[in-house]
């Protein structure tokens, strides 16, 4: 186990190369696992490029349309060892569609017609950067923090399968609990990552009521704000890959996002509040009350802009597309940012109010003397 | 009024009453972050470079989230140096994973919402990519930059003496306190968004070799990883910043009282 690694440097450059050396292989294995497959995967030996089409559409944008044909061998599967040719078209935005080169392996479904064996190619396979990357995280977790490392990345795990379990009870009712489920897991989620980092104490509850407290009062400010403004000017429409009802599914990502940010608000000043009184007992409830406050108030700022990013990030390419496609800033903004507003307004307010939440439960709740 | 502008009504005031003053400042600091990311969404689209574009935008809201949220001193100097050496690093590690994955654009799940949409639009989404992907990890890293300096801050308060090889410490110790937290900050953060995407692909039966290698879901589970990479990143970063600085300040300290020694 890493935990036990001594802290001399000759273990730790073993360590590292460890590191690589699994890294590297479980690239190899990415790249050597299509009999792991049903579809049938052709690796890329030779690409023969066509000259480029320019095409414009409505909007005066231009692009180039380029035709590039691929020779490739079957990797799996009963023609496994045979060469195929393939038609791919890229274009120089890419899109929708990929520049494959020498090497790559595509997923492709292949016609059998008369003797001939042809194909179409669906889709890049992607193991690879997914597995590496993974391996990335998990490498530098093990290496850098050690045990705090590995603990992280359990509980992330765990809650990573409660997500799962989550969404497949949702599939089976048809999504017509959604809140119900997400907002019981969330009570889930949050007891069980605050009993793996804090252990079965009372600062853990304390943290938990908080977490929870906090999450559900936000949610509930906005409903409240939802009803008097009739949701003038929210965009449901605007919401991607929705399958079931909108407003539920809305608010249980709401829910799951604001959650991990407003425990880890209530974390962090909770936490410090009682080293404090650990430190100085004679502090009284006003005072500890007002350390709660001070702390709390100079990390929320940055712990909104944390989900603002995520929240808002990811409809840049949808929002580019618009503005390219002649809309005007304003529906562009309506029709990919707003949501992503919301949520992060909604979230923010949950962690504002972890402030005053937390400062008060650790200042009553605290026992007069604090032990570790 | 717009529910948007009643959200953000109930949320300054809140700000304002926890906060007081730094309350209202962490707000203002949070439409300018807004207004910097549309900022950066319409050069884009106006084909200006995508990757310097975030560069320039990243760093601004670095600047922004960390001298407007506490002040300017030793430990948001350090944040803020120590954040952009991140930036950049991560920028190292995106640009040729992105290239790999190819996970660029749209997948055939957004087929409905680019209906009478043109996407031969002349704009790289390999650039537009790993714009999205930096930008949506700006937040942790300013985040978790200065939950450290602080930490290693106060620390240098108690223990004004205290030695850089113990300081190095002390900064994973800090990183270690913090790392489980901020994990689940982006875990729920991110999994909460894709909740419909996660949805759908249990409804619409995709075997699980599929999904691994869905474009979308690439794409999204890559964004993740890259938020943990740099956020375990800024923690010895940081740490080391510091260290650099405190060392530079110390070297000062001594070269003045030595100074003086020779004046008397």
């Amino acid at each position: 186990m890493p935990k036990k690694l001594h802290k001399s440097r000759a273990t730790m450059l073993i360590a590292w190369l460890v590191v690589i050396a699994i890294g590297g292989l479980l690239v190899w294995v990415t790249q050597h696992n299509a009999r792991w497959y049903r579809e049938p995967i052709v690796r890329v030996t030779q690409v023969q490029t066509r000259p480029g089409t320019t095409v414009e559409d409505d909007f005066h944008n231009q692009d180039v349309q380029t035709k590039q044909i691929l020779t490739g061998k079957i990797l799996n599967g009963q023609y496994a060892g045979k060469t195929i040719v393939l038609n791919n078209v890229y274009s120089r935005s890419k899109a929708m569609d990929q520049r494959y080169r020498v090497g790559s392996q595509l997923f492709v479904t292949l016609h059998h017609h008369h003797g001939d064996l042809s194909g179409t190619v669906k889709d890049l396979k992607r193991d690879g950067p997914l597995v590496l990357m993974l391996w990335v995280v998990v490498g530098l977790l093990l290496l850098i923090m050690q045990f705090s490392g590995f603990m992280a990345f359990l509980s992330v795990d765990l809650n990573g399968v409660l997500f799962l379990l989550a969404i497949f009870l949702n599939g089976s009712t048809q999504g017509a609990r959604v809140l119900w489920i997400f907002g019981s897991l969330a009570i889930v989620f949050a007891a069980l990552t605050l009993w793996l980092v804090l252990g079965p104490t009372r600062q853990m509850v304390i943290t938990l009521a908080t977490t929870l407290s906090g999450t559900a009062l936000a949610i509930l400010i906005a409903l409240l704000v939802f009803h008097f403004t009739h949701e003038k000017g929210m965009y449901y429409e605007a919401m991607e890959y929705v399958t079931q009802l909108p407003r539920p599914l809305f608010l249980a990502e709401t829910l799951l996002g604001s959650l991990g940010a407003v425990m880890d608000e209530s974390t962090d000043i909770i936490s410090s509040l009682f080293a404090l009184k650990r430190e100085r007992p004679e502090l009284n409830a006003a005072q500890i009350f007002k350390s709660g406050r001070q702390i709390g108030s100079t990390i929320m700022g940055p712990l909104i802009n944390v989900l603002f990013f995520i929240f808002v990030a990811d409809t840049f390419p949808m929002g580019i597309l618009y503005l390219r496609n002649g809309n005007s800033w304003g529906y562009t903004f309506a029709m990919n940012m707003s949501m992503g507003v919301v949520q992060s307004l909604i979230s923010g307010i949950g962690i504002v109010l972890a402030v005053p939440l937390a400062s008060f439960l650790a200042s009553r709740l605290m026992t007069k003397k604090v032990t570790l | 009024m717009s529910t948007i502008s009643v959200l953000g009504l109930v949320l300054l005031l809140l700000m304002a009453l926890v906060g007081g003053k730094a309350g209202i400042q962490s707000f203002l600091a949070l439409i300018l972050n807004f207004g910097l990311l549309f900022l950066a969404m319409v050069l884009v689209a106006f084909q200006f470079p995508a990757l310097t574009v975030t560069l320039v935008v990243g760093l601004l809201v670095l600047a922004l989230t960390i001298f407007m949220s506490s002040g300017d001193d030793l430990s948001s100097t350090v944040a803020f140096i120590a954040s952009a050496i991140v930036l950049v690093g991560l920028i190292l590690v995106i640009v040729p994973v992105e290239h790999w994955a190819m996970a660029q654009g749209f997948g055939p799940e957004d087929s409905e919402d680019l209906e009478g949409l043109s996407v031969l639009v002349g704009v790289s989404f390999t650039q537009v990519a790993i714009a999205t992907a930096i930008l949506s990890t700006l937040g942790a890293i300013a985040e978790a930059a200065m939950a450290i300096a602080a930490g290693l801050g106060e620390i240098l308060e108690q223990h004004p003496q205290v030695d850089t090889k113990s300081l190095l410490r002390d900064g994973i110790d800090v990183g270690k306190q913090i790392i489980g937290t901020t994990f689940n900050t982006l875990f729920f953060g991110f999994f909460g968004g894709f909740l419909a995407l996660f949805i759908w692909f249990t409804g619409v039966h995709y075997s699980f070799g599929e999904i691994l290698n869905d474009k979308v879901f690439v794409a999204e589970i890559l964004m993740i990883l890259f938020a943990m990479v740099s956020v375990i990143l800024t923690v010895p970063i940081t740490t080391w910043v510091m260290t650099r600085a405190v060392t530079g300040q110390r070297r000062h300290q001594a070269a003045v009282t030595a100074k003086k020694d020779e004046q008397k």
